[in-house]
């Protein structure tokens, strides 16, 4: 089954995937992102026909803690997070704290 | 704990071979755990790569979408990213890594031509293609970046569980069961001692009651012996 890359974040941040081709995505203006990204991103989550989910690192603050753990524990869809440079997501170093017992992330960033 | 044991040879033999399939599976489970990390180790360099490779990408693809808008618009780029007709697909196909099923994602329709784009070639300028082609490459990336770090979630989930099994035999199942064999082998111990103290008991019970019977028949010849000579007078 084909799937789609879903955007999700301020409409300045989803224009550029636009012009890509995406056309799932769901804009939330900056000023209302406490209020209503949490619906936006479980909206997506949720959406089988969604196979990986694109938001901005930064956005991750604004989500409540239960929807900020099912994107950084999520597998379908994945939800990949830019913005963050080479260390990757801030979930993804915890899990791999919390796996491996080191912090590899931080090891090879030195 | 050892409390709810029966103390029975049947039961010793049962958890005998409870704790050699425990440490066997103990053994194995530690092998998985030492593999998937290994595994692991290989693809966390990988997804470092892809992360930096997806960084760079994200500033270069931000960059000329900017340019585009202090050039044209945001208008006209909004306009331009509204137009887009072909939209880029995925399809998920599944590969096996010591029992982890890891995603490997093709995708379709990401890089587009000029006139696959949809937005005209008349009415929007070359900043704006600019700004379509650094985010297809922005999506290509995310792309490699979403195959990577689902199986990196997907192998941490197993080295999870599989570090609790190894932990949960070693620290919680097998001293329990070591300390139910103890417990049972002593209590066997205590009642085999305890047989053969009632063996030695019954033993010389029965000596003594022997040598009682042997005494009384003794005395019983000699009284006859007595008699006998007092009879024939």
């Amino acid at each position: 089954m084909s799937q789609e890359i879903a955007v999700v974040g301020s409409p300045e941040f989803t224009t550029g995937f636009r012009l890509a081709g995406v056309r799932e995505f769901a804009n939330v203006p900056d000023d209302e992102k406490d209020e209503h990204l949490d619906e936006a991103v479980t909206g997506v989550l949720e959406d089988d026909g969604v196979g990986i989910v694109v938001m901005h690192e930064g956005d991750l603050e604004h989500l409540s803690r239960n929807v900020r753990s099912n994107v950084e524990t999520s597998v379908e869809p994945v939800v990949v997070t830019i913005g963050s440079g080479a260390s990757g997501g801030g979930g993804l170093r915890e899990q791999i704290k919390r796996a491996i017992g080191i912090d590899l992330m931080d090891e090879d960033s030195e | 704990m050892a409390k709810d044991v029966k103390p029975t040879r049947k039961e010793l033999m049962q958890i005998e071979d409870r704790i050699d399939l425990s440490e066997r599976g103990h053994g194995t489970l530690e092998k998985k755990r030492d593999g998937l990390i290994m595994e692991f180790m290989d693809i966390l360099d990988q997804a470092q790569d892809v992360r930096g490779e997806l960084s760079e990408d994200y500033e270069r693809a931000q960059k000329t979408i900017n340019m585009a808008r202090a050039m044209e618009g945001d208008v006209a780029v909004r306009g331009a990213a509204a137009a887009l007709q072909e939209h880029p697909e995925i399809t998920t196909e599944s590969k096996n890594i010591m029992g982890v099923v890891v995603p490997q994602i093709e995708s379709s329709k990401v890089t587009k031509s000029l006139d696959q784009r949809g937005y005209g070639i008349m009415g929007t300028s070359a900043r704006i293609d600019e700004a379509a082609e650094a985010y297809e490459d922005l999506l290509q990336s995310i792309i490699l970046a979403a195959e990577v770090e689902t199986a990196m979630k997907k192998m941490l989930r197993e080295i999870e569980t599989t570090k609790r099994r190894v932990n949960a035999l070693e620290f919680k199942l097998l001293p329990e069961l070591y300390e139910n064999k103890e417990f049972i082998e002593q209590k066997l111990e205590e009642q085999e001692r305890e047989e053969i103290f009632r063996l030695k008991k019954i033993k010389e019970k029965k000596e003594a009651e022997e040598e009682a019977e042997k005494a009384e028949a003794e005395a019983e010849a000699e009284a006859a012996a007595v008699e006998e000579p007092v009879a024939s007078d």
